[in-house]
């Protein structure tokens, strides 16, 4: 077995010494309230300690200065009260072997002026900020010195509350980002021009800081290696800032990042999706690695043990990011320490977590419902302590994977009925364009484990109430899914829907009009599928934009893919009739708004999205015969107690429905129902 | 002259015959280096030695133990009253009965032989000489019935008419001029060599001994050849002890190589020994199991030709296939040290002419330049223990128990077994600590595959290292340390008590100090011997007792404690990589599977990555240790 050494090496940086080389990078889940650390994040970066990690860094963008919002949960690292709090954080995780820093973030014009203290935005030029659109003051003299002070005293608390070290942000293009880079700061002053007038003021905020902390603390910064930005920072100006940064004798580590968030699509790419490939940017970080001697760290897609260890053997760099691959299992050094490499449930890149956290949502992993939500839901399902159940799942999507697993991990007998030939369900369909394919590794790994668990998975069976009864089930979940619904419109029957263009059972049309009445994934994934085989495509959507259930890291991607097929969007057009006329179909278009304008359009196909129906004929013959006729307490299912019912005394047998099998939602939905029914089973 | 006269004169000449065979047969052993030997004391303890020490080993196999005390008693006792009677002519009716006695008894365990030969015969049983043995036996003790019978006054003194007596004369002769004339050259040549073998054994302090004796003698780096290249080069006792092999093939039939179908088998390895030194010069007469794969009749030597080599006597495939795991030396009923032969070839193989083959090489240059077996850096030795805190003993410091961590400490699947025991040794409150970047490999591996000067440079540094720190016991999770540190620093100056964690964690557990819950169900546990462990240091019962304090279901394989099978990844043989028909672990794990257990519990690195490479459905491979701490925090 590979042993993966460079991983597991401890890193020294001055007194903090880091056990390996895994690193989860500082980042904000949105799980903190009131610009102060939750026990909810303490538990959720407690884990990775549990789980191994060498360095958790905390306290993403940590607001140092009062004009700072706390847009995405960010701590409010601006006055003493917040100590207690870090010495609590600093406390559980050193508890379990980890290190930990503070990032400090000014974030400048990134921020929202009409939240936290209603305070305006500060930048070195007033241009407008294009994704929190806030118009921000350009600084005086005064404003300099205050925030240099807020800084270093905002590091003087990380240090007080037990912290092992300070981030300053250099990047996200958040304040010293923005006088950096020459896209944002168009100052004619002493902090403006030149590249040594362009770093001043960052410099002056590391001296300060380091003042402030002493020569014996460690303190680094996160800075892109190339803003890939059109009159931004280049790699070679981003390597000279490295160069002259790390011989300022100031800093003790440098943390690469690729892009800058400048606009949505510089979003999509900091915090990239599967649609950038594995390590899209490790080679920046390289660059900057052969140019300077202090450690480098880096984060972006880099997922598995091979790239992880690849990156830190072939000396890229030196403390390998996976910040994302912890929140799909915050275990990951553990169970590969206790060689249970085949456990690791490894982050596909849906990105599912930053999405929501970039529209100011609490970050969920699409496949791991146990995180966040280390206060009631387990990352390790312990055996049930009551006797051995018999546990039926019909249904092998992701919903009935995790119902099998989960109820196998507690020590019962699972049997698991799947129509088709193979397990997975309708993520099969959802990875069918080609950038979307990882998202396969959803199913696979639930697949290997319910393998592993011994579930008796019957593929190839489509299960009816009474093959399901004859199984003697002490407890049956029905995870069938659901199946598309084209929508509510007049002549919806001439209508081929995504499942149909999807799965190849209907060949796309020349001209395709495709109406997305869902607003995540499925319609752009269908649209660039029909273009990708030289269908002429019309995406209309009632919303005000397509996609508008997707977030920032990932609306962009489709978007420009979409465009660069070719794909014809139009927003704010409801369709309300399709008819045929000759051989070809015509489709009427309200205007959302002005409701009494109305467009035609003739095409050879229109495919409609319109989310799923359940699957639950199975459901409503077994009802009857269940102990709880198929209900659950959600009161008590929500407050994470005993949620199950007796309706029906007489009844042999639990029954739950999960997922689409309830009504349509997503692939975290169908696990999240079935890991918080299961795992009281 | 009459019949009882001249069986007097055959008797006479057989022992004239056979005299001179022993003193050209000593010759040859005398062609060996000096030894130093308890010339009168080992005589003197021969009988302890052999009704003890000797049948001890012999008794494992009762059918041959009985046959034997049969054949060998009646023979030894028939041969004293025999000379007696019909040497010097005493005339005794009760001697002439009690030697008819002994005579029926020595038939009797003549029949067994024969039955044992003829019947279902072992195939690890040696033909050629040894299948006329019977019939010899049978020869002797009837000729010397017909002859005894006037004595006993059952028959008249037979004249040369009598047919009787002339069969019994035949017999007599033939009887005589096997068992006595032939003695040291034909098959009886186990009695004679093997009596002077225990009397001046190689390892003398091995008879009556508790623990095994295994500690190696330091190569003499000064001297003018290192290490043995043709039989002359063994020591004189050692040419002997080869001489004292009986052919059994209980080695052979113990060998985890010669299981593998990899080119060795002890048994012929010891018999190429003889054939090269006493100057037959071919392996063509020897009538065992070959060594897999190789022909036999191909190997020529000479008392001063090197004798390994291909077309030597032994090929070099064959020297480096041993794990010296020791089976050999254990199920030896001659207690013949074949492990020692070994190492002393390969000593000369390694250091005069640098032939070691596969990847042996690479790792004995990192041990002389890194001094760990893989090349990393010493600093990296506690790299898994980063967040353990762990006490690093500096120079003039002071602990209770010593942890020597060993090469496993570079490996992943090993550092669980190192964070299991830590956390034990943490729970239980010992004080204790490690070397940190201070210790070096102890050089067992350099030695085993004959590298003696690398094992002196490391032993010595060690050593070194060691004396300038205190500490009551050394502990390690490493049988290869364990035995180096215990058995094979002594010879270099280092005195250490020295304890295998499974024995230091017993003594916790019996002390009260680590409190394990016991397992409620769970797999069935087969727990494997590590040889370095069992039949290099005595120690069997001591994870076995873990096991049981756990509650484990524990199940044994039918090859265990001292007498367990090699795991193949002993004596450098992983490195060395001969190849043969299977692999030794992939059988190993099949004896565990065999007994349904769901988890083979090891003690040792080496066993633990040879098993966990045995691929398809198999039982998991867990250290004793690991098991412990689950038990132990299962009850917290």
């Amino acid at each position: 077995m590979a042993q993966y050494e460079a991983l597991l090496e401890p890193l020294q940086i001055k007194g903090m010494t880091i056990r390996n080389r895994f690193l989860s990078t500082s980042h904000q889940p949105v799980y903190n309230e009131g610009g102060r650390p939750s026990e909810r994040y303490i538990r959720y970066q407690e884990e990775k300690a549990i789980g191994g990690i060498g360095l958790a860094q905390c306290g993403g963008a940590t607001g140092i200065a009062p004009e700072n919002s706390y847009h995405y949960g960010q701590i409010d690292g601006s006055d003493d009260s917040v100590i207690p709090y870090y010495k609590e954080l600093s406390g559980r995780l050193h508890k379990h072997g980890a290190v930990c820093t503070i990032q400090l973030t000014h974030g400048g014009r990134r921020e929202r002026w009409d939240s936290s203290n209603w305070l305006p935005t500060f930048a070195p030029s007033s241009r407008r900020e294009p994704v929190h659109r806030s118009f921000p003051k350009e600084m005086e003299e005064f404003d300099f010195e205050r925030i240099r002070q807020c800084y270093a005293d905002a590091a003087v608390r990380c240090r007080e509350g037990g912290i092992d070290g300070v981030e300053v942000t250099f990047a996200s293009l958040t304040l010293i980002e923005q006088f950096l880079s020459p896209a944002v700061n168009h100052r004619s002053d002493e902090y403006g021009g030149s590249l040594e007038n362009r770093m001043r003021f960052g410099l002056e905020v590391l001296a300060r800081v380091r003042k402030a902390v002493g020569d014996d603390y460690v303190v680094g910064i996160r800075l892109p290696g190339d803003e890939l930005l059109k009159e931004g920072l280049g790699q070679e100006e981003c390597v000279e800032i490295s160069r002259r940064l790390a011989t300022s004798g100031l800093i003790d580590y440098i943390s690469v990042v690729g892009a800058t968030p400048h606009d949505y699509i510089g979003t999509a790419k900091i915090w990239p999706s599967m649609w950038l490939p594995s390590a899209a940017f490790l080679h920046l970080a390289s660059g900057i690695k052969a140019e300077i001697d202090l450690p480098v760290f880096h984060a972006t897609r880099i997922v598995d043990l091979a790239t992880a260890e690849r990156a830190l053997a072939d000396g890229h760099v030196d403390m390998v990011g996976m910040t994302r691959a912890f929140i799909a299992d915050p275990h990951f050094p553990k169970k590969l320490r206790e060689g249970r490499v085949d456990d690791i449930r490894q982050c596909v890149g849906a990105t599912y977590c930053i999405d929501r956290v970039v529209v100011g949502h609490d970050a969920v992993c699409i496949q791991n419902a146990a995180t966040g939500r280390e206060q009631t839901m387990p990352h390790v399902v312990p055996k049930a302590e009551k006797p051995r159940r018999k546990v039926v799942v019909v249904g092998a999507g992701p919903g009935g994977l995790e119902a099998a697993r989960v109820s196998a991990e507690r020590g019962h007998d699972v049997v698991l009925f799947e129509r088709d030939g193979v397990v997975g369900g309708q993520t099969i369909l959802a990875g069918k364009v080609a950038w979307r394919e990882p998202l396969s590794g959803v199913p696979r790994w639930l697949d290997s484990q319910i393998k592993k668990l011994g579930v008796d998975l019957r593929l190839g069976v489509e299960a009816d109430a009474d093959m399901v009864r004859a199984e003697n089930p002490d407890v049956v979940v029905i995870a069938t899914g659901g199946r598309p619904n084209p929508g509510y419109f007049k002549g919806a029957e001439h209508c081929t829907t995504t499942w149909d263009i999807l799965s190849g059972r209907v060949e796309p049309g020349e001209h395709v009009l495709l109406h997305d009445d869902q607003g995540a994934e499925t319609g752009p994934v269908a649209a660039l599928f029909l273009a990708q085989r030289g269908a002429k495509v019309e995406v209309a959507t009632p919303e005000r934009k397509l996609a508008v259930e997707l977030g920032e890291c990932t609306f962009p991607a489709h978007l420009a893919e979409l465009y660069k097929a070719g794909v014809v969007i139009t927003a704010d057009h409801r369709l309300t009739e399709v008819y045929p006329e000759g051989n070809k179909l015509v489709a009427v278009l309200r205007n959302e708004y002005a409701q009494d304008m109305e467009e035609e359009r003739v095409v050879d196909q229109v495919v409609a999205e319109h989310g799923t129906l359940p699957n639950d004929e199975i459901y409503f013959v077994l009802k009857p015969h269940s102990r709880n006729l198929g209900d659950v307490n959600l009161l008590a299912l929500a407050a994470n107690e005993d949620y199950r019912v007796t309706a029906n005394p007489e009844g042999t047998f639990e029954l739950y429905r999960v997922g689409d099998a309830l009504t349509s939602r997503n692939i975290h939905a169908a696990i999240y129902d079935s890991l918080r029914l299961c795992k009281s089973f | 002259m009459t019949i009882a006269a001249t069986i007097g004169w055959i008797l006479g000449l057989a022992l004239l015959t056979g005299g001179t065979m022993a003193l050209l047969r000593a010759r040859r052993w005398a062609a060996g280096r000096p030894a130093r030997v308890h010339w009168l004391g080992g005589l003197l303890r021969l009988p302890r030695s052999y009704f003890v020490d000797l049948h001890h080993i012999v008794a494992r196999d009762a059918y041959a133990a009985h046959m034997h005390v049969a054949a060998a008693g009646g023979f030894v006792g028939a041969v004293l009253v025999v000379l007696v009677v019909h040497l010097l002519g005493v005339e005794s009716i009760i001697l002439a009965w009690i030697l008819l006695g002994l005579l029926a008894l020595m038939a009797t365990g003549a029949f067994f032989v024969l039955k044992r030969r003829f019947g279902d015969r072992p195939a690890r049983l040696s033909g050629g000489g040894f299948n006329r043995l019977p019939y010899s036996l049978f020869a002797f003790a009837f000729g010397f019935i017909l002859l005894t019978l006037p004595d006993a006054g059952v028959a008249a003194p037979y004249g040369w008419s009598s047919s009787l007596g002339l069969i019994g004369l035949a017999l007599g002769a033939w009887g005589a001029a096997e068992m006595l004339a032939a003695m040291p050259v034909g098959p009886m040549k186990h009695a004679f060599a093997g009596a002077l073998h225990l009397a001046w054994h190689p390892r003398f302090e091995r008879l009556g001994a508790e623990r095994p004796v295994v500690g190696l003698v330091p190569t003499d780096l000064a001297a003018d050849k290192l290490g043995v290249e043709t039989p002359a080069d063994f020591a004189w006792n050692r040419l002997l002890s080869f001489d004292a092999c009986v052919q059994c093939g209980r080695c052979e039939e113990a060998c985890p190589a010669f299981a593998a179908g990899q080119p060795l088998n002890p048994k012929k390895l010891i018999q190429d020994l003889v054939r090269a030194m006493d100057g037959r010069g071919s392996d063509a007469d020897y009538a065992g199991s070959p060594y897999p794969g190789r022909e036999i009749g191909m190997a020529h030597g000479a008392p001063h030709a090197p004798i390994v080599g291909d077309g030597a006597m032994i090929h070099p495939d064959t020297l480096w296939s041993c794990t010296t795991c020791r089976a050999c030396v254990q199920e030896c009923p001659m207690m013949i040290e074949h492990v020692d032969a070994i190492v002393d070839l390969r000593r000369f193989q390694v250091l005069e002419r640098g032939a070691v083959p596969g990847k042996a090489p690479e790792t004995l240059q990192e041990l002389r330049q890194a001094d760990t077996q893989s090349g990393r850096p010493l600093s990296a030795r506690l790299d898994w223990a980063a967040d353990l805190n762990l006490l690093v003993l500096a120079e003039g410091q002071s602990c209770d128990l010593l942890l020597w961590l060993g090469e496993g400490a570079f490996d992943l699947r090993n550092q669980r077994t190192l964070r299991a025991l830590v956390r034990l040794l943490r729970a239980a409150e010992a004080d204790f600590a490690v070397l940190g970047a201070e210790e070096l490999d102890t050089g067992d591996l350099a030695r085993r595959l004959g590298d003696d000067a690398t094992f002196q440079n490391l032993a010595r540094r060690n050593i070194e290292a060691l004396a300038k720190r205190s500490f009551k016991r050394i502990v390690t999770a490493d049988p290869h340390v364990l035995n180096s540190l215990r058995n094979d620093y002594p010879a270099m100056g280092g005195n250490y008590e020295v304890l295998h964690h499974t024995q230091l964690l017993q003594e916790l557990v019996a002390g009260g100090r680590l409190n394990p819950a016991k397992r409620a169900g769970g797999a069935a546990i087969t727990y494997h011997d590590p040889c370095y462990l069992g039949r290099y240091n005595g120690e069997t019962a001591a994870p076995r007792a873990l096991l049981d304090a756990i509650g484990a279901e524990r199940r044994e394989m039918k090859r265990s404690g001292m007498r367990s099978m090699c795991c193949g990844g002993g004596g450098g043989a992983p490195l060395t990589d001969i190849p043969g028909e299977a692999r030794i672990p992939d059988l190993r794990m099949a004896q565990a599977a065999e007994t349904g257990a769901g988890i083979v519990a090891v003690a040792c690195p080496n066993c633990a990555v040879m098993l966990e490479g045995v691929v398809g459905d198999r039982p998991e491979v867990r250290d004793v240790a690991e098991l412990l701490l689950e038990a132990v925090e299962g009850a917290a």
